[in-house]
């Protein structure tokens, strides 16, 4: 596919329109003029027609707040629920929202009640909030955590295999892996997890899976009727166009009742009943709904907006030639635009031998800096992180961009995003921009603290 | 920003985005923020659409300081014991949910705590030893009766063996809408021993707080999105500098969490980093404090006065100091459902005050364009309504009479149809 890529015959039929993906795609997006964003990855970003759409549901709200919120909103918000189940291929009665992927993951762990030599398992590349969460689960409650520690590059043949190594050595030992937190794409580095053949070890193991799917919805292919995990998340703010925060929370039937409350508790909260004990006043309108759905559909008085604009940006994504194109188009781009850079570099992609880590829309490139060499310069142990620091404040003052940098196996990588609206020009730029940046640095500038700053 | 029109419909027109047909007598719910705030808030929604990665990185924190500084000193309190969370409700989760809980402990509140807050204590007390003490308050109750009634319930819980470890009280109830002697109360806990958290829910910008740091609640918390002008979902959380090693995290856990046995540098203090960043959602109803309170100084000269007071005092015998105005609408609620000598027909059982509730709220929303916050309490139908500056004493008189419709086709069983 070249820099231009036209989508010819979009897969479910010919009659949509042709879509230019690429920079005359960023018409659609509210990006300044002079920005170029790299990063998607992290934040998101969502086009002006859902713009739109979240607008209109907060003037819906300031024109009669009570009304909305008590009687319209829960309308809408099944609405939304309705279109993520479909879109997931699983039943709405295990769909809900919750703000982001961090609350999720805070929200299954807090709610599983934890027995003395129960353990949580997770991997070396646990997004960093999530691993504070299990600390802080572990701090506070019986749970114990064990650690998948490596180094990428893995191949996925290994990572299961140490996962199921990990699992039977804690029984051996009389422990219990109670649950097992992973990815489906890693946060730093970039790289596809196999996901599916982990949930598939623990369903053999007898291990529940809670996938961390915050690069998930709009980034890959997700069929969770089929995956059948145990609890799943995944931010629509990220790769789904929808605004900041919203994330698809899914918990299948058989699972529901371990999720007691939400966080923080509120009126969906159902109390185990008690002899004498009174009801507790709800202000909201009475819910014919599942406990489930009642608990998650009202969780503390925030805006609850972004929730509704699922509907907008899945057309949206449609018009653009459905997600199995935008997805090809990203995953390619990003792949290519990484091999771009790596040359331009002269240096690599993070890629194991079978080639599944870069099957994403996210991917890493090794920067052309040597830590020793760096470290000497410094003189200070922590050169990593003050490169960190340097390079992206650099990125955003100097040349209008962001791209997402870490500190890895001591080297430095930087993370690049496929996307709709980029092309494979915009990598040349990436490139030549970081080949630029690491000149200075290794020219000392990231010691100049005026440069740490924006 | 130099147009202060009166208050009532003219301050509503120029400044707020309600529908024209639409009466909001319940700003006690959700708040409502004026158009001035909106553009302010439409302001930072732009600039991190353009830029996500600048402005959330970049930008954030120091807006995010900005609102800290502008909105301590309506509490009193030093900048660096506040910090934002979404609501109070979050914030409540986040004091209880980082105590540690043993056998005996016992937390108290009023049975008018709110329903989240009741809900938050009964969900911890299924995953830790937490026993609950609600003192009852009845309807129309003194300030002294509800200072006595503490004092007397701490003391034989405190008898029977219990170690209470916390009380949990309102600055303004939520229902009905009455001011607590929150102040009394907190110098009661220090005297007793207790840590005070202060759902102060409907708070900020509703009653004066400026002697709160004087007074010295353990914990504290209010919606700004309520009474503060700013939009959904923004609650100032205060903790004071001598509590803060108590929070071990925020609520989820997040970026800011620090290993116990590997602190990490930081520029901040631990406790504003820990609420700095938590999780990705839109920060900007936070960054629109400095606006609100601009907003309150500059077009809304006489802040501390509400519209409100004037139907206060003429209505069912309470005494409010705030913005909130509770009337008995004429049901007479039995004690059961079977129907006694004494009852009169058009008396409503038990079985029944859920539907009639129910029939009252749908019925104001689709016929007079309005919400009616009603709920039964102590054996009557109570409106709560709420005083503003966009109101005037002729939308109170417009719902009195509407309430009198209601309560009319109600009572010849209309909402049993």
């Amino acid at each position: 596919m070249g820099s231009d890529s036209e989508i010819q015959n979009p897969p479910g039929g010919s009659t949509k329109q042709m879509v230019k993906f690429g920079k005359s795609l960023r018409k659609d997006f509210l990006f300044d003029d002079n920005y170029l964003n790299l990063n998607h990855g992290s934040f998101g970003t969502y086009p002006r027609v859902v713009q739109s759409a979240m607008r209109s549901f907060q003037d819906k709200a300031e024109a009669r707040p009570d009304r909305f919120i008590r009687y319209e909103y829960p309308v809408l918000l099944d609405e939304s629920r309705a279109a993520m189940a479909k879109f997931l291929n699983v039943d709405v009665s295990t769909v809900a929202f919750v703000p982001n992927a961090t609350t999720g993951v805070n929200t299954v762990l807090r709610n599983l009640a934890f027995a003395p030599k129960e353990k949580i398992l997770y991997f070396a590349t646990i997004y960093g909030a999530c691993e504070k969460t299990v600390e802080y689960i572990v701090e506070t409650t019986p749970a114990e955590a064990v650690k998948i520690q490596y180094t990428y590059p893995v191949e996925d043949d290994w990572l299961i295999s140490e996962f199921e190594r990990v699992v039977k050595a804690e029984e051996k030992a009389g422990n219990r892996v109670k649950v097992a937190i992973f990815d489906t794409v890693v946060s730093f580095p970039g790289v596809r997890m196999p996901f599916e053949r982990l949930t598939q070890a623990c369903k053999d193991l007898g291990v529940m899976s809670l996938i961390d799917g915050a690069h998930g919805v709009g980034h890959l292919e997700l069929d969770l009727g089929k995956l059948d995990c145990d609890f799943f998340v995944s931010n629509c703010h990220k790769w789904l166009y929808v605004p900041r925060g919203c994330a698809v929370f899914y918990v299948p039937v058989r699972n529901q009742d371990l999720m007691r409350s939400t966080l923080p508790t509120s009126h969906g909260f159902t109390p185990r009943p008690k002899p004498g004990l009174a009801t507790i006043r709800n202000p909201l309108p009475p819910s014919s709904k599942s406990p489930y759905v009642t608990n998650f559909e009202f969780v503390g008085t925030i805006d609850n907006a972004p929730y509704l604009c699922i509907p907008t940006a899945l057309r949206y994504r449609e018009n653009l030639g459905g997600e199995a194109a935008i997805i090809a188009y990203s995953q390619n781009l990003a792949r290519e635009g990484a091999a771009l850079v790596a040359k331009s570099l002269g240096t690599v992609v993070m890629e194991n031998k079978t080639g599944t880590l870069g099957k994403c829309c996210l991917s890493m490139v090794k920067l052309p800096l040597v830590a020793d060499a760096m470290k000497t310069s410094a003189k200070t142990e922590d050169v990593g992180g003050l490169i960190v620091s340097w390079f992206s404040a650099t990125m955003v003052r100097d040349y209008n961009t962001f791209i997402g940098i870490f500190f890895y196996g001591s080297a430095w990588w930087v993370r690049l995003s496929g996307q709709a609206y980029l092309e494979l020009e915009d990598f040349k730029w990436a490139a030549e921009t970081l080949k630029k940046v690491c000149e200075r640095a290794k020219k000392g500038d990231f010691l100049d603290p005026v440069q740490a700053k924006l | 920003m130099t147009i202060k029109p009166p208050f009532g419909r003219v301050m509503r027109d120029t400044h707020f985005s309600f529908h024209p047909s639409y009466t909001p007598l319940n700003h006690g719910s959700f708040g409502a923020y004026p158009r001035l705030v909106q553009e302010e808030q439409d302001k930072f929604t732009k600039l991190a659409a353009e830029r996500p990665d600048t402005f959330i990185v970049y930008d954030l924190p120091n807006l995010i300081d900005e609102s800290r500084e502008a909105v301590a000193p309506l509490l009193g309190v030093p900048v660096h014991e506040i910090v934002f969370v979404p609501n109070a409700t979050t914030g409540v989760n986040t004091v209880l949910r980082n105590l540690k809980f043993e056998q005996g402990d016992v937390v108290i509140h009023f049975s008018t705590v709110y329903g989240a807050c009741e809900k938050t204590l009964s969900s911890i007390a299924e995953m830790m030893p937490l026993q609950c003490e609600s003192i009852a308050l009845s309807y129309a109750v003194e300030d002294e009766d509800i200072l006595r009634s503490f004092r007397e319930r701490v003391a034989s819980v405190r008898e029977a063996g219990g170690n209470i470890r916390l009380a949990m009280f309102d600055t303004v109830l939520i229902f009905p809408g009455v001011r607590m002697p929150w102040e009394d109360l907190v110098l009661a806990c220090k005297e007793l021993g207790i840590l005070s958290l202060i759902d102060g829910a409907h708070g900020i910008g509703h009653i004066d707080l400026t002697h709160l740091g004087t007074v010295g609640p353990d914990f504290f918390v209010s919606n700004c999105h309520k009474w503060l002008y700013t939009p959904r979902g923004c609650a100032v959380f205060h903790v004071p500098i001598r509590n803060q090693h108590l929070i071990r995290t925020c609520l989820p856990t997040s970026h800011g969490y620090q290993y116990i046995d590997r602190p990490e540098v930081l520029v901040k203090s631990p406790f504003v980093h820990l609420f700095e960043f938590v999780t990705t959602i839109d920060y900007t109803p936070y960054l629109c404090v400095p606006k609100a309170i601009e907003f309150r100084k500059k077009i809304c000269a006489r802040v501390a006065e509400s519209p409100g007071t004037e139907v206060m005092r003429g209505d069912s015998g309470i005494m409010n100091q705030c913005c909130f105005t509770n009337i008995k609408l004429p049901f007479t609620l039995r004690a059961q459902d079977k129907l006694s000598v004494s009852d009169t027909g058009d008396s409503i059982g038990p079985s029944e005050v859920s539907r009639l509730q129910k029939w009252l709220n749908l019925t104001a929303c689709k016929e007079f364009d309005t919400y009616l916050e009603i709920a039964p309490r102590a054996g009557a139908m109570l409106v709560r309504l709420s005083g503003q500056i966009y109101l005037a004493l002729e939308n109170f008189e417009w719902v009195g009479c509407k309430l009198k419709e209601l309560c009319d086709r109600a009572r010849t069983g209309e909402f049993r149809n």
